[in-house]
């Protein structure tokens, strides 16, 4: 596996496991590479005092620091199964950098370079944001120096197989096997790699227009589609297979979601063939009106024409992050407003969830089906589609339902997260945070109806921070197919039986106690979310609101009436020329003669908002805002000390909590039991299947906010965005964090 | 109130509906606009004292629809246009009526506030008594005296008449000091900390605007929120406006403030006059040092003691009942406190007692005159008449406290609340300054608020059903039933008896 490696390292190899077998926590398959003894960690930029002296390790899983002491274990947050406080994934490193001071050089180091001066110092700057820095005064040089280059090289995979996901999951396989497992690992979220999958889907949806195909089995059609899609009845297999031709990479359309009203989401890639592009056009377009229960007409929406391009969004991406965490904190703070907007991170944000409300406007109030077109198909429309599906369908905001959209949309519909991670460091042209602009258009959502989802913004940066760990099946190929033959590979080397599930052979994201214990899986449960079936008490007594599959459908009936009114009045603003297709335009009209979706929006915005119905959020730029506890979190400065939202969560959880136990008690009620037998106090869930983080508080609990509670909790800043306060040394200049981590490229070749 | 002046036809340029068609009504409160379309309901609602101008617009010659009519500039971030027939003379009458109920100071008319004749059930007048508000701080002790020198204000007639004063200065010494400051406003305690008096006196100088500067921020932001939110670059049109950065510079004076006092030092504040400034620092950090303030009869007692009867003019900032809108000393002194209030409730968001609606109400009376509470600039002007003849706006609150309280609050006495003045956490007040957008969804509180006054009751409802079940068996064992919440332990039993209606699962 490490051969090459290991070439370099076998004498290390063998000292280092000794020497830190007492002291480093190894997953199975981790072996430690290289390590160098009396190494500081850099705390604080100004003083060195409480800096933690230790070990610095390297392993081909992660960059270790094992402390000398052992720091007062801090309570309550959130502790990962497999990574310590001062751990990072390989997988996470972003840039490694060695600084001598005294010679005023620097370094950025890539696989098996070389480095002609001692490090005095290691810069690891981290995708999730975090920047750790080593020093080496009283290290050995030359063993710095080693690691320095062990850490480069590991970071830095020639093969996606040297990835530590395939050490560990095979070693983790046949140990658990051991065991005994249960099917899929007990794990609820459909993965949709099976036809029973969508079938679901489309009985969930009344989507009775549809089927599911298999054409695509063993990819035979298109190796960027999964194996199983949905398709209009109307359409044989055969013509898809002829269609096929005319798409690019062969993604013919795939069906994502159904409105109750009968109008169909739909994705597709661009046709490649102009000259065949109206009569394949043609086709699609009649099959998907024949689809729609009310044979309604078909619009498209052609993303690459209206948003953001990939480049346009990774380098937004790197601007504000930058602001965030690497410009000086207090020379930032004048001008960070305008340095937030020209990143144009918001912007983009807010097109994104702008451009899906109005998708949501033409199946909702214009009860017409919608073809997202892409280019591949395989990167906006991910986004969009999700977007859309989540405004619409209730369903898709509890966790399981949450996480089978993002299995449906972007797994399965062959995001190309490899690339777009840039996991094995290669193509930087490829990098882009498109899965995390996705995760911060939820979270805006989430901050505007914070009662609508299961989940809290702590579960949408784990889910965030997870794609750094490549550990699951979820993010670590960019397509289907890839993953499907990866795997297969994987299954032949590690002897695991024929026809054994990839599910749990090499699990996904989804199954959390991976990372997590139960316990901490709870910080994910957001004790406000009104979900199907929630209690509320109405003219003093308790009610539940049963709700039916199509609960949705109930805003139906006022949009109904205004798009008869919209088409009474003749503000049908489409344009037909005759073509079946209605290219759909996203323009917002000064506020007299407003558009039709713009009334449709004035509509819904005029009544209360209902959790478990359409939800469309407020795009103006006022009501999208920077997400604090990812872009922040590591940041000192910006930490409110017992304060930020979690005290919110924290009485919010403890309520739910006592509710919960005194629902159980009333469940398990016995009336008095005869004679004179004391009667055993009616008592709470078992405390590991209590939902809520916190636990209900008694009386005589003090009142006082605890210190852990944090603006950053359940994450905590310390040391973990370690900026370097040099200025005014020659070495400062070198040591712009903002060039070194923002040209990769030019840097990555420059020698010292 | 009465009504002037009702259902006259008018038509409502909207800036969001465009030209809406209804009634109006103005009594000598308020202006109401109702639309007579059943297609578009637009209902509006204006105190005739959060107007600042009234301005006729178009004239005989005006061409074009709807140019005829008039133009209205409110004091609370919105602007209203009505158009109106040329004939009759509908404009004139309407004009004259805002113009004389609007601005009756200017007209010979009592305000608002003298003229109501509303009953609470609280009287809000009694809510600060600045005797006891020195004894709960622990005034007098041996560093502080309290002295009635200004019991006839012929010390000082813009400070109250009770004063809390260095124990060893003499009372001829305070005269003499008087003599040397601005309007004879001697130093005099704010946070009623101990301290070693005004000696070893450190001099920090905090770097905030001016009250003109304050104002013309304001209109900034106003043109960049109203009607419209400025869609492209609008944080840099928000740090154009240098509104945040103001609040900010106020929030981390008061920190400062907060800091020294905590750490043992006296400090005293002081701006040019000593009642724009000086009141937002002590106020802010008193807020931030004694959890008293937080809550919400403690906050009443802070804005009672540190702004009137300190002599924040009131009535020059704002303007009540005053035609002359253009008028250099009016500046949003008051408003921006507010919002540094709430920027700390955002912070905070268990540490106050009182909630959001606490501050837009108090922000919507700081205009509406109905109240004799913000009027007049200083205690001795005020002390005439106002108490005895108009209605304090904590009688309306403390009335029905209820809907002013953050179900959140947990009281942590003796805590020390320092918030972060960073641009990082500080927030547009959307809710505030935003709120005519009827883009908005209009909340009567926050969403989280609701949903956890929600599940409290919830909760509730789970405990009395509870304790019903558990007294229908004590009447056939006699055995009392323990507390259901304060009882986890972990004893399994068999449920006999399932409540099917209450499988209420979240």
């Amino acid at each position: 596996l490490h051969q090459h490696c290991c070439k370099i390292f076998t004498f290390l190899l063998t000292v280092g496991v000794t020497l830190s077998f007492f002291f480093i926590c190894l997953s199975p398959g981790e072996i430690v590479v290289n390590e160098v003894n009396f190494v500081r960690k850099c705390i604080s930029a100004e003083s060195n005092q409480d800096d933690p002296w230790g070990k610095l390790i390297c392993t081909n899983f992660k960059v270790s620091f094992i402390p000398q002491e052992a720091p007062p274990k801090q309570k309550s947050q959130l502790s990962h199964l497999l990574l310590g406080e001062h751990d990072i994934p390989l997988t996470c490193l972003e840039q490694v950098v060695t600084v001598n001071d005294t010679k005023g050089k620097k370094k950025v180091l890539g696989s098996n370079q070389k480095l002609k001066f001692n490090p005095t110092e290691l810069i690891l700057y981290c995708k999730d944001l975090r920047i750790i820095r080593f020093c080496f005064d009283e290290a050995g040089p030359e063993s710095a120096r080693k690691v320095c280059l062990a850490i480069a090289h590991y970071s830095h995979p020639a093969d996606l197989q040297l990835l530590f996901g395939f050490e560990y999951q095979g070693r983790r396989y046949h140990e658990c096997k051991v065991n005994g497992s249960t099917p899929r690992g007990g794990m609820q979220t459909p993965i949709f790699d099976r036809p029973s999958d969508w079938d679901r889907e489309i009985k969930r949806t009344s989507a009775s227009e549809w089927r599911v195909c298999s054409i695509n089995e063993s990819y035979a059609i298109s190796p960027s589609l999964p194996e199983y899609i949905v398709v209009p009845v109307s359409l044989a297999d055969q013509d898809l297979k002829q269609y096929s031709l005319y798409f690019t990479d062969r993604r013919i359309p795939l069906w994502c979601w159904n409105h109750p009203n009968g109008s169909a989401l739909v994705r597709m890639a661009c046709i490649v063939d102009p000259l065949h592009q109206r009569k394949i056009d043609q086709r699609i377009f009649t099959a998907i009106t024949k689809s729609h229960t009310q044979r309604s007409e078909v619009i498209r929406s052609d993303l690459d024409k209206c948003l953001p391009n990939i480049q346009d969004i990774q380098s937004a991406f790197v601007k504000v992050r930058q602001i965030c965490v690497l410009d000086p904190f207090e020379e930032s703070e004048e001008r960070w407003l305008s340095s937030i907007d020209n990143s144009r991170w918001l912007e983009y944000v807010r097109a994104f969830l702008k451009h899906s409300a109005e998708i949501v406007y033409y199946l909702e109030g214009k009860n017409v089906s919608v073809i997202l077109q892409e280019e591949e198909d395989r990167d906006l429309n991910c986004v969009v589609s999700s977007l859309v599906q989540l405004m619409l369908d209730p369903h898709y905001r509890s966790l399981i339902g949450f996480q089978s959209l993002v299995q449906k949309e972007w797994v399965m519909a062959g995001h190309r997260f490899l690339d777009r991670c840039n996991h094995l460091k290669k193509n930087y042209k490829e990098e882009s945070p498109l899965f995390m602009l996705f995760l911060d258009c939820v979270w805006q959502m989430m901050n505007q109806y914070p009662a609508a989802f299961e989940f809290t913004e702590a579960y949408l940066t784990v889910l965030s921070d997870s794609m750094w760990i490549p550990l699951f099946s979820t993010f670590l190929f960019s397509s289907p197919k890839q993953r499907a033959q990866h795997l297969m590979d994987f299954a032949k080397n590690k002897a695991i039986p024929q026809g054994e599930d990839q599910v749990v052979y090499f699990p996904p994201v989804w199954e959390w106690s991976q990372q997590f214990s139960i316990k901490d899986q709870t910080l994910f449960n957001n004790p406000m979310y009104v979900g199907k079936g929630a209690a509320c008490v109405q003219n003093g007594e308790v009610k539940t609101f049963r709700r039916t599959k199509k609960t949705y459908s109930s805003t139906l009936r006022g949009t109904a009436t205004l798009m008869r009114n919209g088409l009474k009045e003749g503000e049908d603003t489409l344009t037909r020329r005759g073509s079946l297709v209605s290219e759909l335009k996203s323009e917002f009209s000064a506020v007299k003669d407003e558009s039709p979706s713009e009334r449709f929006f004035r509509d819904w915005f005029s009544r209360p908002a209902d959790q478990q119905g359409l939800l469309i959020p407020l795009s103006m730029p006022s009501h999208v805002a920077l997400w604090k506890l990812f872009f922040l979190r590591w940041v000192p400065e910006a930490c409110i000390p017992r304060g930020g939202p979690i005290t919110a969560y924290h009485k919010l959880s403890q309520l739910v909590d006592e509710i919960e136990i005194l629902q159980s008690q009333l469940r398990q009620y016995k009336g008095p039991s005869p004679g004179n037998t004391p009667l055993p106090s009616p008592s709470g869930p078992p405390s590991d299947q209590r939902r809520m983080y916190f636990k209900a508080s008694y009386p005589d609990d003090p009142a006082t906010t605890p210190d852990f509670f944090t603006s950053s909790f359940p994450f905590t800043p310390v040391g973990n965005l370690c900026r370097r306060s040099v200025y005014g040394t020659p070495i400062s200049k070198f040591l712009n964090g903002a060039r070194i981590w923002l040209s990769t490229e030019t840097l990555a070749n420059d020698t010292v | 109130a009465f009504c002037l002046f009702s259902d006259k036809d008018i038509i409502y340029m909207c800036h969001f509906n465009g030209a809406v068609k209804g009634k109006v009504l103005i009594t000598n409160y308020r202006l109401y606009f109702k639309s007579s379309d059943a297609d578009v309901t637009v209902m509006l609602d204006v105190p005739l004292g959060a107007i600042s101008r009234v301005e006729k617009m178009g004239g005989a010659s005006s061409r074009g629809e709807n140019s005829y009519g008039l133009d209205i500039t409110c004091k609370d971030m919105r602007n209203l246009k009505f158009a109106l027939k040329q004939e009759g003379h509908s404009r004139r009458d309407i004009f004259e009526l805002l113009f004389r109920h609007a601005f009756p100071l200017s007209h010979g008319l009592p305000l608002f506030a003298y003229v109501t004749q509303e009953k609470y059930a609280e009287n809000g007048w009694n809510i600060y008594k600045p005797v006891e508000e020195f004894r709960r701080q622990g005034l007098p002790n041996n560093k502080w005296r309290i002295t009635f020198i200004n019991k006839s204000y012929d010390l000082c007639d813009t400070y109250p008449t009770v004063l809390a004063v260095p124990f060893k200065s003499k009372e001829e010494d305070l005269r003499r000091v008087a003599a040397f400051r601005s309007r004879a406003r001697i130093p005099a305690t704010g946070g009623g900390y101990e301290g070693d008096e005004y000696q070893n006196a450190e001099l920090v100088f905090l770097d905030i605007q001016n009250i003109h500067v304050m104002r013309e921020s304001l209109k900034k932001l106003k043109d960049i929120v109203y009607p419209n939110v400025e869609e492209s670059h609008w944080l840099s049109s928000l740090e154009s406006t240098h509104w945040l950065e103001h609040v900010k510079l106020v929030l981390s004076g008061a920190i400062q403030v907060a800091d020294k006092v905590s750490s043992g030092n006296s400090v005293v504040v002081h701006c040019s006059d000593g009642w724009d400034r000086t009141a937002q620092l002590t106020s802010l950090a008193m807020l931030m040092l004694d959890s008293h303030y937080r809550t919400l009869r403690g906050f009443q007692v802070l804005i009672e003691k540190e702004w009137i009867s300190f002599g924040h003019k009131f009535a020059s900032r704002i303007g009540h009942g005053d035609k002359n809108h253009a008028d250099q000393d009016r500046s949003p002194i008051f408003v921006q406190f507010i919002d540094c209030v709430w920027q700390m409730t955002k912070q905070f968001p268990t540490a106050f007692e009182f909630n959001e609606h606490l501050l837009l109400t108090i922000l919507d009376h700081l205009y509406s005159c109905r109240f004799g509470t913000f009027l007049y600039n200083c205690e001795s002007a005020r002390e005439q008449h106002v108490r005895s003849k108009t209605v304090s706006l904590w009688s309306l609150v403390n009335s029905k406290m209820d809907i002013y309280l953050n179900p959140f609050y947990t009281p942590e006495s003796g805590r020390v609340l320092y918030p972060v003045a960073s641009m990082r956490h500080l927030e547009l007040w959307v809710t505030y300054y935003i709120r005519w957008n009827p883009r908005i969804r209009q909340q009567q509180q926050s969403p989280v608020e609701q949903r956890y006054k929600e599940l409290l009751a919830l909760r509730d409802e789970y405990l009395k059903k509870l304790e019903q079940l558990q007294l229908s068996d004590s009447s056939t064992s006699s055995r009392l039933a323990n507390s259901p919440t304060a009882n986890t332990s972990s004893t399994t039993s068999t449920p006999t008896q399932q409540y099917t209606h209450l499988q209420t699962p979240f």
